[in-house]
């Protein structure tokens, strides 16, 4: 499954770009990429294939999840957010 | 009595009667401090259907038993006063040293009625009152006004003061102190009305802590908390890295509410920003996290321009504007007039949609154009021309313009909505439609609710209920403790981490239990407040574009809000906190939580509706 990744606030930050893309099928799967590729984002924002409480994903703009097994569908886009969004 | 000092000052401009009051202990371990002891104080104070520019208006500053502890983010107090641009409750809060030295003059709240004939600064001190003459003062930006006070009186003084439009009676004027403002709900022009220019508080009464050695311990640990990767966010970017997330969902108020997202975002966001201003960081006192993010003005290279969220949001796609240092002249230019940024940029947003439209005269008033923006701030400080309208904010305009703008003015109870598009955040709807201060994500919470996994926000439910409950609860026991919300990641319990301060810090034995009744005492009491200044249920309710225009764009593609199931939820939600469907609150309520019943208070014992 090819997912759009973009980054949103710290994570964004620690991964030093904006989007990608990566094959994945689920939540988990997709988390696990990304703290392989962005170390730096991985040691502040994942645990495993899980993110951090502070952190959250959330799927085409409209499903917010932290569950590693939620499914990513072709062509899905993955937000990675920061949780708090107070201001 | 640990915490505190057990008393107010209350000071009358008009006869110059000073007087220390007494605040008995189960006031205080009910009501707490900030917005709590801020609302019993106005129930006391008050008058029922006051005139809030009335010279008899009471306004409060009040102080907590955390200010001046080792607590981090804990140098913050509350102004409240009856708000001239809602006619409702009103408290805002602010951080700076003057929470500090407030407190240190002896006093856990001042309480200011009357009015001077001259413009004046109240000087307090433990040695007593002054009433010292402002007129080199008056005409100031309160920045400049703070600054001749202090090299009048001693850099000992901490000065809260008001700028132009609160001389001016701009119905959302700030009070502004060391840059930071009470913003919300027009208080400068409560001081504006009294003639009272300034505040300045200096003194050494310090009080006593109930355990100082742990408290100095726990505030340790929580310092070192509060670095942690929960409020990276924060200190990093700020909020305003929420411009570019909210756009992404579809919840960036764009456009005078016209859209949910816009199409400048990235040039406007924090992170471009960054790369094309030098930016330096601050916080409030005695704050270890450190949100506040200065950007170079380039029309005012001295200037540095604090941008957070609202103020970006507000001045920038609210109105359409694109250009960063466009938004930061006219953050810069609120700043010196003494404007709440989210009002006055709402407030100019509607009337480019009422230019748009031909409902007023104002053709250099257009959606994008930041010259037209500055001068309309310009002239709302000083009430010329289109300002004197647009200065008692988009309600009234409205009822005045009317043509169906009523529809699209967005308020609600007169406060302007800030940066959460309801009809994408419809847990924050409901927030809105009930906080007592009007449309608020201070107050309410709820909105974290939305960005969350518990509901779905773009369809209400009742599910979006209890944890609308539960953030406005846990918000007014921030606000009445008071400790800065930017923390609440950093709990694992926030209550029982709040009642472990109360107990290091006033010596109180009490529950997290004890203290989820303490936050419904005070939302209870700030809605007594407004049930006897005339409240009515059809209050509590968003305006019509939000009932019946979909969202055009963004994630959120289509949404409205359904007016019927939003006064449903509006009805389980009064039903929840033991109120009547339609929000009037049982005698007997009243009791049970010990809340004062107003002189004259509206008795609605034996009513159908008072007792369901
Ligand atoms: S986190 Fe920000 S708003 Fe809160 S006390 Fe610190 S500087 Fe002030």
């Amino acid at each position: 499954m090819t997912v759009r990744v973009e980054f949103f606030g710290i994570p964004r930050q620690r991964a030093g770009l904006a989007m990608m893309q990566i094959e994945a099928g689920s939540l988990g799967a997709a988390v696990t990429q990304i703290a392989t590729q962005f170390p730096q984002l991985a040691e502040e924002c994942i645990h495993a294939d899980t993110l951090h409480d502070g952190y959250l994903a959330n799927v085409n703009g409209l499903t917010f999840t932290r569950d590693p097994s939620y499914p990513l569908n072709d062509g899905d886009t993955l937000l990675i957010l920061s949780a708090d969004v107070g201001g | 009595m640990f915490g505190y000092h057990g008393r107010y000052l209350r000071v009358d401009l008009t006869t110059e009667d000073v007087v220390e009051v007494a605040l008995p202990a189960d006031v205080l371990q009910n009501f707490i401090g900030g917005v709590g002891l801020g609302t019993w104080l106005l129930l006391n104070e008050g008058q029922p259907l006051s005139d809030p520019l009335a010279s008899e208006a009471p306004l409060i500053f009040a102080f907590s038993p955390l200010v001046g502890s080792p607590l981090t983010t804990s140098a913050k107090f509350a102004v409240m006063a009856k708000s001239p641009l809602t006619q409702r409750i009103n408290d805002s809060l602010s951080s700076s040293s003057f929470a500090i030295a407030g407190k240190k003059t002896g006093y856990d709240a001042f309480v200011i009625v009357g009015a001077a004939s001259n413009p004046t600064c109240l000087v307090i001190e433990p040695t007593g009152c002054r009433f010292v003459a402002a007129d080199e003062c008056w005409g100031q930006s309160s920045e400049r006004a703070a600054d001749l006070l202090r090299e009048q009186l001693g850099k000992q003084f901490r000065v809260a003061s008001i700028g132009v439009a609160g001389e001016n009676l701009v119905r959302f004027a700030t009070v502004s102190h060391e840059g930071r403002h009470a913003a919300r709900g027009g208080l400068g022009a409560v001081m504006g009305s009294k003639r009272l220019k300034a505040v300045a508080v200096a003194g050494d009464r310090t009080v006593e802590y109930a355990h100082p050695h742990k408290l100095v311990d726990y505030s340790r640990e929580l310092s070192r908390k509060s670095f942690g990767p929960a409020t990276a966010k924060y200190r990093e970017l700020g909020t305003a890295t929420n411009l570019l997330t909210f756009n992404r969902l579809g919840t960036l108020p764009t456009r005078n509410f016209q859209a949910s997202t816009f199409e400048h975002a990235e040039d406007l966001s924090p992170e471009a920003m960054l790369t094309t201003h030098s930016r330096t960081r601050a916080s409030c006192a005695a704050c270890t996290i450190g949100c506040e993010h200065l950007y170079s003005d380039p029309e005012s290279p001295d200037a540095a321009v604090r941008i957070e969220y609202e103020n970006l949001f507000a001045l920038g796609p609210l109105c359409g504007v694109s250009d960063p240092d466009a938004v930061l002249q006219a953050s810069r230019l609120c700043d010196e007039l003494g404007l709440d940024t989210i009002s006055a940029g709402a407030t100019i947003a509607f009337a480019m949609e009422c230019a748009e439209r031909g409902l007023i005269d104002a053709d250099h008033l257009r959606f994008g154009d930041a010259q037209a923006l500055h001068q309309t701030l310009r002239s709302i400080a000083t009430r010329q021309g289109l300002g004197e309208l647009l200065s008692h904010g988009t309600r009234s305009a409205s009822r005045e313009i009317g043509q169906g703008s009523e529809d699209f003015a967005p308020h609600v109870k007169g406060l302007e909505i800030p940066g959460y598009e309801p009809r994408a955040l419809q847990t924050m709807a409901l927030g809105f439609a009930v906080t007592a201060r009007g449309a608020d994500h201070n107050r309410s919470g709820a909105y974290q609710v939305d960005f969350s996994e518990s509901v779905d926000r773009l369809h209400a439910s009742p599910a979006m209920i209890p944890p609308a409950i539960e953030t406005e609860n846990e918000a007014s026991l921030f606000d009445s403790l008071i400790l800065c919300k930017f923390l609440r990641g950093v709990f694992d319990d926030k209550f029982m981490a709040m009642a472990e301060m109360l107990r290091l810090t006033a010596g109180w034995d009490v529950s997290p239990d004890e203290l989820h009744r303490t936050a419904e005492r005070i939302v209870t009491a700030k809605k007594v407040y407004n049930i006897w200044q005339g409240w009515s249920p059809d209050e509590d309710m968003l305006p019509k574009r939000f009932l019946t225009e979909q969202l055009p764009d963004g994630t959120g593609f289509g949404a409205t809000i359904d007016e019927s199931q939003l006064r449903q939820l509006v009805c389980e939600y009064n039903r929840a906190r033991g109120w009547s469907d339609e929000g009037w609150i049982p005698n007997n309520q009243l009791k049970v939580l010990q809340i004062p019943i107003p002189q004259d208070y509206p008795s609605l014992e034996g009513s159908s509706s008072a007792t369901s």
